[in-house]
């Protein structure tokens, strides 16, 4: 490997999404500086989703807006350049042999990709996510592939504890660095895990047939830089091969599928440049405007997109109602239909998330759902005191709130199901839920009653009940249930969630039957 | 002596007999509750531990010391749900003093675990102390332990309490919403593994299960501020009372029954505290407890 200007900038900025992606987690603080998301907020494909999707700007994606103009300027440097995807594809492609390109790919199949993500946006359907290389690349590994790495680091601890016991307190402060800076805290399975890494890998596999075949031919990110950087300032001279050597084409990873040079297709990585071996090429300010392609794409292709985009999204819409019951969604988002528009799915929140409460939805969204986070109160819970979510949504779908409102925001509704819960089924103390209850004045309280024990004899036993006007619907309840499996207290998905009033959930309560006796 | 009142004697002495010998014995071991005041937390824990006879009659050179206080929810240090951290660093700066070769310090937290150690506060306070270890629970170490009680026959406890000499119980005061208060009695549930909801159906019964099994050598109850309702986690500093207080002793029982009185109520007003006192554990009569407020 030759380490070129351009491969040294691609390491870094690989390198860089990597630290971000494991500083991505709780250490200590209730602020994350610096997280994953600039990626995504420096991503025009997100940008542009956003814009048509939500019909609303945000400044959280001004960065995106900025290297829309750069790439205006300089053409599809970012491929080249910064793309983690694109760097990983480099370093494997070199021992992936290959066979002739794939015809089927050529033409217009990036458009066909493209445009209907793009219109289905305009019809706020946001799916832009699902095939956005970054997106693509951080679900792989924080669904996959990080997990893996934490459960077997984790598994080999505690293999070493099962051979030689407390002796392996020696060795402990070389874990518990690994541990506290690299490794996720918790052991967390997620749906869709296998999915997420087949279609990474399967990127990976398209290597097989030419060098960078995803991202000259299907990537809709890499489309849309390289529609953009046909405006480019700069030029490559000369524009063709040259007829007495083609050296170009053999060197080019992406733009030389012809005879000249695919200016959209080109990522500036200036291999052609260094490789030359008659010092005859270089990049410099174009003198006049010769671009060869039209500014937009076919009439056929236009319409047919953007048809394509509302075939896609409007049948898509279809939901069970009894799986979205239990659809709940990160604290903040009051509205699903605003949600959908603004999500990216790019599972950052789903990596943060303290207690691991959020997962990618599978079937629970629809169809138009899939791999949106939801919370799932039985493997975790939404930690009262945390706001991480919120701060590493790059779109702001789940919104950045100061931890005082967070607490207030509504996920949902708990409800007990009598029938399970202890108390009402079995007449016999519990109130777990009613202990782990964050809310200071408690959603869930208590009152003595006497009842007849199911052994006949009269008793006085806990009941709890729900104050629902200051339940946040954080789902500790169903998380610390004693039953097993089914919990006898759930949350529901509401359709109002207007925050608790300020003055509610940290006052003295009117009643204060459940308190103390 | 006549033979009515030889029969009397005898009858009488072999009726009260027991008894007396029982008071007699019990005087001796008159169960000791060292109460301080204070608004240095730091000194006033030390002026406890000192009026018990000093952290060298509980640690030795080269022990291994457990202190155990309550840190298991995301709460501040002022909002009474966990131990003050300068409580614990006093203790666990005698137990140093003292000559212990290693102090363990640990909670199975509610919440996040993260968040309860940076929460509240005793991860910090602790923090760069030599021969100190302020670890999070790991999940492996827990170890069933057959413990034959009237409701538990079984339980997985931490290993670090089983295996180390010495167990300081730290709790802090608070209300309780199932067993009205939670003291040292029941700040014993930070080494339980498991479902630990479980327990609830029974909760008297099951703590002094764990209480019979495992023994705390000394129990420091915090009541430098009490949370005086919507415990255990609280959250609202209107129900947190500042008393500035210190309760010790190796009588766990004896100690809980004193914080019972901080809270206005009565030893036997606590199921958890008549359970233990019933299973022998110790003394729940305030009026046979000495109580030294030094």
């Amino acid at each position: 490997m030759k380490f070129t200007p351009a491969r040294i900038c691609q390491l870094l900025f690989l390198a860089l999404f990597l630290l971000l992606f494991v500083q991505t987690e709780y250490r200590g603080q209730d602020e994350i500086s610096a997280a994953v998301n600039s990626f995504f907020r420096a991503n025009p494909l997100v940008l542009i989703s956003y814009l048509l999707a939500a019909k609303t700007w945000t400044w959280l994606l001004f960065p995106a807006l900025l290297m829309a103009v750069a790439t205006l300027f300089l053409g599809r440097f970012f491929c080249g350049w910064i793309c983690p995807l694109g760097t990983i594809l480099d370093l494997v492609t070199t021992r992936i042999s290959k066979s002739a390109p794939l015809r089927s790919l050529k033409g217009n199949a990036k458009y066909w990709l493209l445009l209907p993500l793009l219109s289905a946006s305009l019809v706020n359907l946001n799916l832009s996510g699902l095939l956005d290389p970054i997106a693509i690349l951080l679900r792989g590994l924080t669904f996959f592939l990080y997990p893996l790495l934490g459960i077997a680091a984790r598994e080999g601890w505690v293999g070493l504890y099962h051979m030689i016991g407390e002796q392996r307190d020696t060795i402990a402060p070389a874990y518990n660095l690994v541990r506290d800076n690299l490794l996720p805290f918790r052991d967390t399975m997620y749906p869709l895990a296998f999915l997420s890494a087949a279609i990474l890998l399967g990127i990976i596999a398209l290597e097989r047939y030419e060098t960078r075949n995803w991202c000259r031919n299907l990537c809709p990110l890499g489309t849309l830089l390289g529609w953009l950087g046909r405006f480019s300032l700069f030029e490559r001279l000369p524009g063709k091969l040259c007829s007495d050597c083609g050296q170009c084409r053999e060197l080019c990873p992406t733009g030389f599928d012809q005879d000249a040079l695919f200016k959209e297709e080109c990522t500036l990585c200036m291999e052609c440049q260094r490789g030359c071996p008659h010092d005859r090429i270089s990049f410099r300010p174009r003198k006049k405007q010769n671009v060869t392609a039209p500014f937009l794409p076919e009439r056929r292709l236009l319409l047919g997109g953007f048809a394509g985009g509302l075939l896609l999204a409007i049948p898509a819409r279809f939901r069970s109602p009894a799986k979205e019951s239990r659809l709940l969604r990160p604290p903040g988002v009051q509205s699903e239909n605003d949600f959908l528009k603004k999500c990216v799915r790019c599972g950052e929140c789903m990596k943060v998330c303290l207690k691991n409460a959020l997962y990618p939805a599978t079937y629970q969204a629809g169809v138009e759902g899939i791999f949106t986070p939801q919370v799932i109160p039985r493997l975790g819970y939404c930690e009262y005191n945390c706001t991480l979510c919120g701060q590493v949504c790059p779109t702001g779908a789940i919104p950045a709130l100061p931890l005082e409102s967070k607490k207030r925001e509504v996920i949902g509704k708990a409800a007990f199901d009598k029938n399970h819960c202890l108390p009402f089924a079995r007449k016999i103390d519990c109130i777990v839920c009613e202990e782990h209850c964050p809310i200071p004045d408690k959603a869930i309280r208590s009152r003595s009653v006497s009842v007849v024990g199911l052994d006949g004899v009269s008793r006085m036993v806990k009941e709890p009940y729900l104050v629902e006007e200051i339940c946040n619907g954080c789902g500790i309840c169903e998380n610390v249930c004693p039953l097993e499996t089914k919990a006898g207290i759930e949350v529901f998905a509401v359709k109002n969630r207007t925050p608790i009033p300020r003055n509610r959930g940290n006052q003295e309560p009117q009643n204060s039957e459940g308190n103390g006796q | 002596m006549d033979r009515r009142t030889f029969i009397k004697a005898t009858g009488s002495a072999v009726l009260l007999g027991p008894v007396l010998v029982k008071d007699v014995l019990a005087a001796r071991e008159q169960s000791l509750v060292v109460v301080t005041e204070g608004t240095d937390y730091p000194a006033i824990t030390r002026k406890a531990i000192n009026a018990l006879g000093g952290m060298t009659k509980f640690v030795k050179s080269g022990d291994i010391v457990v202190v155990k206080p309550n840190m298991g929810w995301d709460r501040s240090s002022e909002l009474a749900a966990n131990t003050h951290p300068l409580v614990v660093r006093a203790v666990v700066e005698e137990c140093l003093a003292a000559g212990a070769k290693k102090v363990k310090v640990f909670d199975n937290t509610c919440n996040d675990s993260r968040r309860c150690y940076v929460n509240s506060g005793i991860e910090g306070a602790l923090k760069g102390m030599k021969c100190v270890e302020c670890k999070q629970i790991e999940t492996e170490r827990f170890k069933k332990v057959t413990l034959n009680g009237q409701f538990l026959k079984e339980w997985e406890l931490y290993d670090e309490a089983l295996s180390a000499n010495v167990y300081i119980n730290v709790p802090v005061a608070k209300h309780h919403g199932l067993s009205k208060l939670t003291l040292g009695l029941k700040n014993i549930m930070g080494i339980m593994g498991g479902s630990r909801g479980y327990i609830h159906r029974n909760i008297d019964v099951a703590l002094a299960d764990i209480n019979a099994h495992f023994k705390s050598h000394l129990t420091i109850i915090d009541a430098t501020r009490i949370l005086t309702a919507h415990g255990p986690q609280g959250g609202n500093i209107a129900d947190v009372r500042v008393l500035n207080k210190i309760i010790a002793s190796t009588d766990i029982v004896a100690a809980d029954a004193y914080a019972t009185t901080l809270f206005g109520m009565k030893p036997a007003d606590i199921p958890v505290t008549v359970a233990a006192y019933k299973r022998g554990l110790g003394e729940m009569n305030l009026d046979k407890i000495k109580v030294v407020k030094a």
